[in-house]
């Protein structure tokens, strides 16, 4: 054998995954090349020593900060499903309360809103203003709905990527969100510097899919994402939202090289689907 | 007889959410000590393997029936890694004393306080290879990654993966020389022909 093909196996030599007859090959190699029998001792010795290195072992909060991650999820999950007011308040009262006075504020004021609300449907009403009760009411749930679309803009504009995924979160409450809200979550999608937030608002940009300003924001994130998580996840969206537009960006990430090899695994699958 | 990750991945990936805390007891301790040795700070490595949990639940659907659970665990793992580097370019993810909170050695005796300073000395060598020298010996030494499952995972040749490992390993021999030379204490011979560590 010569030595550069001697050397070719050194990698397999130090973890003694070497069969016969190759290993005799190289030992009688080694036996009368110097050079290489020393780095084949040398690299073996290496090798060895990094063993000696202790392995690091986690703090004891890993487990609690897992089950907390997890409990969270299942949770965004349930509100995603069951986006009722009443649903979303059970849950915010079994763990959902704000540390901003200001969003505690604002949830004070949608509990009022709540409380007036549930006095005025319990009120013996004179038969004759129901139809200015009917207006009441319509405004007082218009005031909840403003409320929600504040706290939800408030959190998403916070410094703790926990509280934005919980902004992201609240905007499944909603029916019909404003445009401002619309605009937070698709520039939450384009600028968070958190993957986690940026995919929690792919989700949550799907309950409002019909709207073109979404769809155009989805498109426009294809483009600009880099994280292959988020793009497989923009496409998996795209395709459910049968958008048409899509079919061209996919095809380039099908055949640029630079694109991660799961994205463009995804996005051939997405074209067959929609073509 | 324990099940096998796969088995309790599909079960994940079914919506038996509870499983994946089984996973976790399993592969934290693993990635903890892989995000730990690739970007040397604790704190970073805590965050870090939460996130890799919360990918393998986000997108639980992707793993497939015949995918091997910790070549995909180790895929997600690297793109947390990158997203990390891309998203916090302005902070210098390894610096010369990279253990903010890495174990401190307490006195010790005679040849065991060697020994420790001998592999502290390693570990530094270590982290003065390039982040992919660095993974890829991680990834074969640490990990005990086979290294057809190491060229799986960074989509190249097994070839490639060896020599790899060959050069990263010559690196790290050098380094690990030229520390030794700066810093005398520790207890390294390199004779005429061998390096002998002791």
């Amino acid at each position: 054998m010569q030595c550069e093909e001697v050397r070719e196996q050194f990698a397999d030599r130090v973890r003694q995954g070497i069969g016969e007859p190759l290993q005799s090959e190289i030992t009688a190699h080694l036996v009368t090349c110097d050079a290489c029998r020393n780095e084949a001792e040398e690299l073996s010795a290496v090798w060895t020593a990094m063993g000696s290195i202790p392995a690091e072992q986690p703090g004891p909060q890993a487990r609690a900060r897992f089950d907390l991650m997890v409990d969270a999820y299942q949770q965004g999950i349930e509100q995603g499903s069951t986006p009722g007011f009443w649903t979303g308040m059970n849950s915010w009262l079994a763990g959902f309360w704000p540390r901003q006075p200001v969003l505690q504020f604002g949830l004070g004021f949608v509990l009022l809103a709540l409380g007036v609300w549930t006095g005025l449907q319990l009120r013996p009403a004179p038969q004759s203003s129901n139809t200015a009760r009917g207006d009441e009411l319509a405004e007082l749930r218009g005031q909840v709905a403003a409320m929600n679309q504040m706290v939800a803009l408030s959190l998403m504009q916070q410094q703790s990527a926990g509280d934005r995924l919980r902004g992201v979160n609240w905007s499944y409450q909603m029916r019909k969100p404003g445009q401002e809200v619309l605009g937070a979550l698709l520039d939450t999608l384009m600028h968070d510097p958190n993957v986690n937030v940026r995919l929690a608002t792919v989700d949550a940009l799907r309950q409002f899919g019909d709207q073109d300003v979404v769809r155009k924001g989805v498109l426009e994130a294809m483009r600009k994402q880099e994280s292959p998580m988020v793009q497989v996840a923009l496409i998996d969206l795209a395709v459910d939202l049968r958008e048409k537009e899509s079919v061209a960006m996919l095809k380039e990430f099908t055949q640029d090289q630079k694109v991660d090899a799961a994205v463009r695994a995804r996005a051939q699958k997405g074209l067959s689907e929609l073509e | 007889m324990s099940e096998t990750d796969e088995n309790l991945m599909l079960a994940v990936r079914g919506g038996d959410v509870a499983k994946l805390g089984v996973l976790f007891d399993r592969h934290h301790r693993t990635l903890f000590d892989f995000f730990v040795r690739m970007t040397g700070r604790r704190t970073v490595a805590d965050d870090l393997v939460q996130d890799v949990f919360f990918r393998i639940l986000k997108y639980r659907k992707t793993f497939r029936d015949e995918s091997w659970f910790k070549a995909w665990m180790f895929h997600i793992a690297r793109n947390a890694r990158f997203d990390y580097y891309r998203s916090h370019q302005d902070e210098a993810i390894l610096e010369d004393n990279h253990a903010d909170g890495l174990q401190s050695p307490s006195p010790l005796p005679g040849q065991q306080l060697e020994q420790q300073q001998q592999s502290m000395l390693l570990e530094s060598a270590l982290f003065k290879l390039s982040p992919e020298k660095r993974e890829v010996l991680i990834l074969s030494r640490y990990q005990d990654l086979k290294y057809e499952q190491i060229a799986e995972l960074m989509s190249c040749e097994v070839g490639t993966v060896k020599t790899r490992v060959h050069r990263a390993l010559k690196e790290l021999r050098d380094m690990f020389l030229k520390l030794s030379s700066e810093k005398p204490p520790c207890n390294v011979k390199k004779s005429e022909s061998n390096l002998r560590i002791v």
